[in-house]
């Protein structure tokens, strides 16, 4: 009982986060949709070396967020960040049919981690608003997201150049999250 | 009760792992205090690298103090983690446009505070990974050109760091440009650091034009100067000395400027300001600016005196520095130099050290007066050097010597044991610089004979004895006193001891024959320290073959005598006054050994020592420097061995030098002459082999004629007058015969000789190993040491094992000429270590230059390249004649030796040959009366006279 009102003290008052990562290969859109969903704006960016961290707030709920660079010689270091995190925003530039493959055994390779065996997984597929795009079916079929067992997951259409789909991503999130502390 | 195994199993997984987890804690609060315990490991020495990654997270930050914290931890760690740094390198580089203007960025290095942006940059300089510089570039571009100053100044400095990093990277980006664009900048702070950055630049640069003070750019600096902080005044004060003003007006013009300086609260702004004085005073520009430098310099050293003991330190021992150059300097400040009771030690020392340098006639009596209040008090090393600045203004200063012998007869007087032996020892320097001058005082200084007990003192009062054993009544007596214990003293006593007899029996025959014959017997046989034996072996071989030649070498007339005042030699002392306040001139030794430019060549050279197998090669060397500086200079330094070393110690020839080295590598390196040593090593084993009936060996010669012509007669190797051993046939050129490289007695048995011969296009080392110790030796090995000529072992020694005792056996070592380069001196020396089963001997020899030219198709021996070389009249020309040399081969035989006859006529051969590091040589042997000239051409003039020596001996 003390422990429920403790940890619900700590959300109201305390300056307890929610950890969220966004992963993806180099030229998904992971800076991007991070900056649309802190200030609601498409933001010129370069390629990340390293990472962003931001607190997104949505929904009275604080979203630390950390957008981690998608270069093949960052890609080893995501590990470091996974420990106790939430949940993980997994972005795929539709439009990239040729390196969906790579995308996907990243990927898998990702959910193996222990650390991350709780987490909740958002796939984001990102560029709908690009000519030739995959379909979000297309999209979980090729990574085969259907498969996965013990996971808490789902797959959004989306745009970060819009705005399509982020709120509903979003909104998903902190059902998970509230459902999974309380 | 516990149990045991719970002594071993435990959950905890140790302090990093448990911080490893809160650094990735929920709570902001939780994760700033990990990163404040993470810090406070770091600073006690515990490694919290592994940490980096979770550290590295909480790097981006509203939260300045968080930043701080990450920051010195990233300084830290980012060498040993430097692939982990990449995930630092967006906190610090990326920029996010906005769309529009609400935010305008992120990052550190945009961060709208000139605090954050700077504290960004600075830390970007600091993280030394090569792998992350690209991305370091625009932001550091962009703090260059920063509207905040702070941002600028941090930004010039990063730059320097940037080219330390990587020279091309900051040079192709044009960074250098930038800052010297900065030397104009409106901001004294900015202009200081810039400067600082592009010193600091283009002494790391091959270019020197990277900062070069121009008239615009003199007259930014002296404004700059009087308007920033004191690191922006040192570093400007760094600048101008090294600047050359054009004409006196400029020069007066910059001193009027930097004169303010001396005045200023910190120590190092007024000590950079006087190392500016102090070079400009060494262009001496006029008579008159000279003057007023001068005068300008005494005050605020004065002012400089009287502050903290450290900074007093290096103020003195910069003073010292300045008073070696400019001895008119403080001449009026003696005073302020006399220590105070509660100076600390080392402030008293240095003090001493000025006030002699300062000592002069006009004040000498007040010098006297404190030195000897000096040597009251308590402090015996104080107390020591004390009385020896007595001895010191003595010598110095002739027309003060009576009174300082008198003070120091006062200190004999109070019978304290050190300062009695310290005045001892200094007065015997004070007999050498006055000889006969204060002779009555002697009775005084024997009557201390008893409470003597240090070698110093001892081999003193033993020196003076031997010197005026004429003189002194009792000096037998005195002798035998000493030569009661003679076994126990120190080896510097027993080695004065044996000079002081023999120079008591050259100056009284009669009396002291049986104490010369029993001190001489005794320090020959009955002891095992070689340097006694050789001494004594050297004054018996002297007496015995001729007393008068003996008396000259004993008796010599000593050179007088001079006050080291320079503590520095000259190019060192011009060097550390252009370093003053920095550590160099603190320490008196050149920036060089102190770091800095040559600090890459210290550590080859260390690690060349560190490493095992050529330790002995260093130290041989090092060894070998020191005995040829020993011979060459033998000078005024040692009082004590100077009287038997100064006539023998001609400056040492090649071949004489070593055989003391080969002794001396196992004893202990004293300061006797070594060119002496190899000839008294070859008379040891000469005693033993066949007597000393030899007239013509070289040992025994070398030592009777040493006071009169050197050593000349004796060599180990390539002896030019040996005859040839025979003529070999085909293509062998012609070797001389073997010599010996190793004797015996020096190398545990081994006896080692042989020679360079050249068959069949290849150089061979030829040798013969005898076996002369008490056990079969194996395990043979040779190395060479770098030469001239590259000559190296091509196929390791192989010899028949084991050889057994009292048998010897032939081998060759092909060479080649591949090998490590380095100038010998001469130039045919050859160092050479040989290792068996009882150790390694190091010898050295000289090959005889025609082994070394190459063959005609390497040489390009064609009339032409003779004839461009003849004509050449730069090229060093020789010209002897050989006589009984036939003319009729001279040809074949200039073939048959590497060189290449390109024209032949029965009036002249001439040939040309070059050697195998490449110097060509031109020969034209003409005939004349019993035997032929010979004219020699060549660039070096080292090589022609070693050819010389070679045709001299292959033309016959």
């Amino acid at each position: 009982m003390g422990a429920v009102f403790s940890s619900l003290f700590a959300r109201l008052w305390g300056s307890k986060d929610v950890r969220i990562l966004i992963l993806g290969l180099d030229g998904a859109g992971k800076t991007t949709i991070l900056y649309r969903m802190q200030i609601g704006e498409v933001v010129t960016t370069i390629p990340t070396i390293g990472f962003n961290v931001e607190t997104v707030t949505y929904k009275n709920i604080k979203f630390q967020v950390w957008d981690l660079g998608g270069q093949t010689s960052i890609r080893p270091y995501w590990r470091c960040y996974y420990a106790n995190t939430d949940a993980v925003i997994y972005v795929i530039d539709s439009a990239d049919r040729d390196r969906i493959s790579t995308s996907k055994e990243e990927l898998m390779a990702m959910l193996e981690e222990e650390e991350l065996r709780d987490a909740a997984l958002l796939v984001f597929a990102n560029k709908q608003d690009l000519d030739g795009a995959m379909s979000v079916t297309e999209v979980s079929e090729f990574l085969g997201l259907t498969a996965l067992k013990m996971r808490t997951w789902t797959i959004f259409k989306c745009s970060a150049k819009t705005g399509e789909g982020l709120t509903e991503g979003l909104d998903w999130l902190v059902n998970v999250v509230q459902g999974g502390k309380k | 009760m516990a149990t045991a195994p719970r002594f071993f199993a435990t959950n905890k997984k140790g302090e990093n792992f448990e911080l490893k987890a809160d650094l990735n804690s929920e709570y902001r609060d939780k994760r700033k205090e990990t990163v404040k315990k993470v810090i406070a490991n770091m600073t006690i020495g515990k490694d919290v690298s592994s940490l980096f990654a979770d550290v590295v997270k909480n790097m981006q930050t509203e939260d300045l103090e968080l930043k701080k914290l990450v920051y010195l931890y990233l300084i830290n760690y980012a060498k040993s983690q430097p692939e982990l740094v990449i995930l630092a390198v967006n906190t610090f580089v990326k920029r996010v446009l906005l769309t529009n203007s609400s935010r305008i960025s992120i990052q550190d290095s945009d961060d709208p505070n000139p605090l954050i942006r700077a504290l960004a940059i600075r830390t970007m300089g600091c993280l030394r990974v090569e792998k992350i510089v690209d991305y370091l570039l625009e932001p550091l571009k962009k703090g260059l050109k920063d509207e905040d100053p702070y941002v600028r100044k941090t930004a010039a400095l990063c730059v320097a760091k940037l080219f330390d990093l990587n020279p091309g990277i900051a040079i192709d980006n044009g960074l250098i440009a930038i800052l010297q664009d900065m030397l104009s900048d409106r901001n004294p702070m900015v202009i200081a650091n810039a400067v600082s950055a592009l010193q600091e630049i283009s002494e790391a640069s091959v270019q020197k034009d990277i900062f070069v003070i121009n008239d615009a750019l003199l007259q930014k600096l002296l404004a700059a100067l009087n308007e920033c902080t004191e690191w922006g005044q040192i570093c400007i004060l760094n600048s101008l000395s090294g600047y050359r003003p054009r004409d006196v007006r400029e020069a007066a013009d910059i001193i009027e400027r930097v004169v303010p300086r001396l005045q200023h609260v910190n120590a190092s702004v007024v000590l950079s300001a006087v190392k500016v004085l102090m070079i400009y005073l060494s262009h001496s520009f006029s008579d008159e600016l000279d003057g007023t430098i001068v005068r300008k310099l005494a005050p605020p050293l004065v002012t400089l005196i009287s502050s903290e003991p450290e900074i007093q330190y290096v103020v003195l021992r910069n003073i010292n520095l300045i008073l070696q150059k400019r001895p008119d300097v403080l001449t009026q400040e003696i005073r302020v130099f006399f220590t105070k009771y509660n100076d600390p030690p080392y402030v008293k020392l240095e003090k001493l050290e000025v006030v002699i340098k300062l000592c002069s006639e006009a004040n000498v009596d007040q010098v006297l007066s404190e030195l000897k209040e000096y040597a009251n008090e308590v402090d015996v090393d104080f107390v020591r050097k004390s009385v020896r600045a007595i001895g010191r203004c003595a010598i110095k200063i002739p027309a003060a010597s009576d009174k300082c012998v008198h003070a120091l007869l006062d200190l004999i007087k109070t019978g304290i044991n050190y300062i009695v032996q310290e005045s001892i020892v200094v007065i015997k320097d004070i007999f050498r610089k006055y000889p006969h001058k204060y002779e009555g005082i002697i009775p005084a200084l024997c009557q201390n004979l008893e409470s003597l007990d240090e070698p110093d003192a001892k081999s003193s009062l033993i020196w003076i004895i031997g010197e005026y054993a004429d003189r002194i009544e009792n000096a037998s007596e005195l002798l035998e006193h000493f030569l009661e214990n003679f076994k126990d003293e120190a080896s510097k006593v027993q080695l004065q001891l044996i000079t002081a007899t023999v120079k008591l029996f050259l100056k009284r025959p009669g009396s002291a024959q049986d104490i010369v014959q029993r001190v001489l017997q005794g320090a020959s046989q009955a002891n095992d320290n070689p340097d006694i034996r050789d001494r004594a072996y050297v004054y018996r071989r002297l007496l015995l073959s001729n007393p008068q030649v003996a008396k000259a070498v004993v008796l010599a007339e000593k050179p007088p005598i001079e006050l080291e005042t320079g503590t520095v030699s000259e190019s060192l002392l011009d060097e550390l006054i252009t370093n003053i306040s920095s550590l160099a001139s603190v320490y008196h030794k050149s920036p060089a050994l102190l770091g800095g430019s040559s600090f890459v060549d210290m550590s080859q050279y260390r690690q060349e020592f560190a490493d095992g197998d050529d330790e002995p090669e260093a130290r041989r060397s090092i060894v070998q420097e020191a005995a040829q500086a020993m011979g060459a200079s033998g000078g005024v330094d040692n009082l004590l061995d100077l009287d038997f070393g100064t006539p023998a110690a001609q400056p040492a020839p090649v071949g004489g030098g070593l055989g003391g080295l080969d002794m001396r590598i196992g004893g202990p390196a004293t300061a006797a002459a070594p060119a002496s040593k190899s000839g008294i090593d070859d008379l040891l084993s000469l005693d033993m082999g066949m007597g000393t009936a030899m007239p013509s060996l070289g040992g025994v010669a070398g030592v009777s004629v040493a006071p009169l012509g050197g050593l000349g007669g004796f060599s180990f190797g390539g002896s030019n007058t040996s005859p040839i051993m025979s003529s070999p046939p085909g293509s062998a050129r012609i070797s001389l015969p073997k010599t010996p490289f190793l004797q015996p007695a020096s190398s545990q048995g081994l006896d080692l000789s042989g020679t360079f011969a050249r068959r069949g296009g290849s150089i061979m080392l030829d040798l013969t190993i005898a076996n002369r110790g008490t056990g079969p030796m194996s395990g043979f090995a040779i190395q060479f040491n770098v030469n001239t000529f590259g000559i190296s072992p091509t196929a390791p020694l192989t010899v028949p094992e084991p050889v057994a005792v009292g048998a010897s056996v032939n081998v060759s070592v092909p060479l080649g000429t591949s090998g490590g380069v380095q100038k010998m001196d001469p130039a045919n020396t050859i160092q050479i270590a040989v290792k068996n089963n009882f150790g390694v001997y190091y010898f050295q020899t000289q090959i005889p230059v025609h082994l070394v030219l190459v063959d005609a198709s390497a040489a390009d021996a064609t009339a032409a390249s003779f004839g461009g070389l003849w004509g050449d009249f730069t090229a060093a020309s020789a010209s002897f004649a050989v006589l009984g040399a036939p003319f009729g081969d001279a040809a074949n035989k200039l073939r048959a030796n590497g060189l290449h006859v390109v024209q032949q006529s029965p009036s002249s051969v001439q040939a040309f040959g070059k050697t195998s590091n490449g110097v060509p040589v031109a020969i034209e042997v003409t005939p004349s009366g019993g035997g032929v000239n010979v004219s020699g051409r060549s660039r070096s003039p080292e090589i022609l006279s070693l050819l010389q020596t070679s045709l001299e001996v292959l033309l016959r």
